[in-house]
């Protein structure tokens, strides 16, 4: 055993010096299967960066993070109402836009949301909506509202987000209501319509919905796009992605610097460098996510480009809204979608 | 673990047999059903996790050219084997200093033998929130550094566990033994004490390997940039749903798990065959 000692010695004190620092790297947290490996490779290889990559699968665990003051990420993508947690801790750093000119190729409809205002803190990456998968084979009638979900035909076929903001946005924009509605009258009567829902819905679920549709478990699913709309391609005449025409959530998930960051001049090159039409392209082409750049969109694997799952109309983008902080209002939430599945 | 059989010369009815035996096999169904769907679909050629569709390798194959989960595989691997290295060191110093007799002057002893084993006890997200605010604190720089501080710290406390058992189990008379034909304390140690511990040592040893390397909660707290393991790896792919690849992975996790642990059960049998 002793002769294990020595060279756990040796590697623990490499571990702790790391490798050579400096501006040759670049530490990126981001959320799963959003840079395709051959992106980072690219740049890499034309800048001599060496970009490492780690990933989150929540915006808490990312918030967890950087609250701890000692997380070495240069790069972030915090979702947008994760921004109007991060931006006022003042954990992320104040971008200069004349550093990034390819900010011009952005689409204007996502840029200064209500989450960043003029963009000071961040710049959208990917963004996508909520909606109603469905198997046609199924489901006769077309659906276009989320009246579907609500439909005692379809009793026990119904899945839905096991989110609280996204069930609530579905019965909220029923009753004609706003996603961030903060009239507890309101909010009672969409706790009441989810109530009464429960009947029909065979199971809350958010990490597998899509599996769950394409394996004929379910015949109607909310859920984000991007997995529905994977299952949509793979036998488009029997899938359906819908944004129900009341309106559903748009999420946008920004590029975002750490107060942290150590190699803020690597990550202004990673950032110009995904700003580059061709490069956001390839990005679609790898996530299946609609890219926030406009420029990009027609280098994008026309299959990609023309999904209406992936990229959906300006007009169903401005029927979409943003999850917001509800501040005051989140305790009274809660215990209504408490109740809603305790009962 | 398997009790000991039931003496046949008593003659009783068959039917409790029969009940047990169902009774055992519906407990150990609902124990590995999980776990023996998981590997199946791990060979499943389709790529929705529900329907099976024939059988492939083809998502091991996938394993083998994901530079992402290789890299976390590297890191778990590594912060695995440095930990199972300096955890069983420290833990075996500990065990060994408790199994000395107690001496009057020996004060305290009771408090710091519990205080070693809190740990165990402790639930991981306490481990984990305190470590990440005590690096906050130190202005320690999250890393593969911090992943295995946090990793030993959890660990001594198994080794220090399992060797004290061990130990407890020998006889003194050994050691006084060896000390009356002129052996020096560090010789005692070095050709008695820890020869006759070996067993419990190496058990402990693997016990670390297996809780280091499918660690998740504390992980998640203190991994840093470049430090993703496959425990953390595997987890953040769910977000883009359960793929078969997944299953892959969790396969191949589970045999590099298993392994030391059944390693570790047949130590522990031989030691109970030994001389006591």
């Amino acid at each position: 055993m002793r002769r294990a000692v020595l060279p756990a010695l040796l590697a623990l004190a490499a571990l702790a010096c790391g490798g050579p620092e400096g501006a040759r790297r670049l530490n990126v947290y981001i959320w799963t299967n959003y840079l395709p490996a051959a992106v980072v490779s690219d740049f890499e290889r034309r800048t001599g960066i060496r970009v490492e990559i780690d990933t989150y699968s929540s915006n808490e665990a990312l918030l967890e993070k950087l609250q701890s003051g000692v997380a070495d990420y240069d790069l972030v993508v915090p979702s947008d109402y994760m921004l109007q947690v991060l931006g006022p801790q003042r954990l992320l750093r104040p971008l200069d836009h004349r550093r990034l000119p390819g900010i011009a190729n952005l689409e204007p409809r996502l840029l200064d949301r209500v989450f960043d205002p003029g963009n000071r803190v961040s710049l959208p990456y990917l963004w996508g909506t909520t909606g109603i998968g469905y198997d046609r084979r199924k489901v006769a009638e077309p659906v276009d509202s989320w009246q579907a979900l609500f439909d005692p035909r379809h009793a026990g076929r119904i899945l839905m987000l096991d989110d609280m903001r996204e069930a609530f946005g579905a019965a909220l924009k029923l009753d004609g209501r706003s996603i961030n509605e903060r009239d507890p009258a309101a909010l009672r009567r969409a706790a009441a319509r989810l109530q009464e829902q429960k009947r029909l819905v065979r199971t809350y679920n958010s990490s597998d919905f899509a599996n769950l549709l394409a394996a004929g478990d379910v015949d109607l699913a909310q859920g984000w796009n991007g997995e529905l709309a994977k299952v949509v391609a793979q036998d488009p005449r029997r899938f359906g992605y819908v944004v129900p025409k009341e309106g559903g959530t748009l999420w946008i998930d920004s590029l975002a610097m750490p107060s942290t960051a150590r190699h803020v001049d690597a990550a202004y090159a990673f950032l110009d460098y995904l700003l580059e039409p061709a490069v956001a392209a390839r990005v679609v082409d790898g996530v299946r996510y609609a890219s926030a750049n406009r420029a990009a969109r027609r280098l994008v694997d026309p299959a990609i480009r023309d999904d209406p799952a992936v990229y959906p109309p300006p007009a169903v983008i401005d029927r979409c809204e943003l999850i917001q902080d509800l501040g005051a209002t989140t305790p009274l939430l809660d215990r209504l979608w408490t109740e809603v599945k305790a009962r | 673990m398997t009790p000991a059989p039931v003496p046949a010369a008593a003659g009783p009815p068959r039917w409790p047999r029969a009940l047990l035996a169902t009774h055992t096999a519906a407990i150990y169904l609902y124990l590995y059903a999980p776990i023996a769907v998981l590997v199946a679909f791990s060979f499943n050629r389709a790529r929705q996790t529900a329907v099976w569709e024939g059988f492939t390798l083809s998502w091991y194959g996938e394993l083998l050219h994901d530079d992402r989960l290789l890299r976390a595989a590297r890191n778990s691997l590594l912060i695995a084997g440095l930990a199972t290295a300096l955890a069983t060191l420290i833990g075996t110093m500990a065990a060994l200093a408790f199994a000395t007799p107690a001496t009057p002057r020996a004060r305290g002893r009771a408090i710091t033998q519990v205080l070693l084993l809190l740990p165990v006890i402790l639930p991981e997200v306490v481990i984990g929130a305190a470590l990440l605010t005590l690096f906050g604190t130190l202005r320690l720089r999250l890393s593969l550094a911090t992943v295995l501080i946090a990793h030993v710290v959890f660990s001594i406390s198994y080794v220090a566990l399992v060797v004290r058992a061990r130990l407890a189990g020998l006889d003194p008379a050994l050691a006084e033994a060896a000390r009356d034909l002129g052996a020096g304390g560090w010789e005692v140690l070095r050709r008695v004490t820890l020869p006759l511990a070996a067993p419990g040592i190496a058990a402990g040893a693997l016990l670390v390997f297996t809780l280091s390397i499918d660690d998740y909660v504390i992980t998640s707290f203190v991994a840093g940039a470049g430090a993703t393991t496959l425990p953390l790896h595997v987890y953040s792919l769910l977000k883009s749903g359960v793929t078969p690849e997944v299953n892959a992975v969790s396969t191949a996790l589970l045999a590099v798990t298993v392994a030391p642990i059944v390693t570790a059960h047949r130590l522990l049998r031989r030691e109970a065959g030994g001389p006591a």
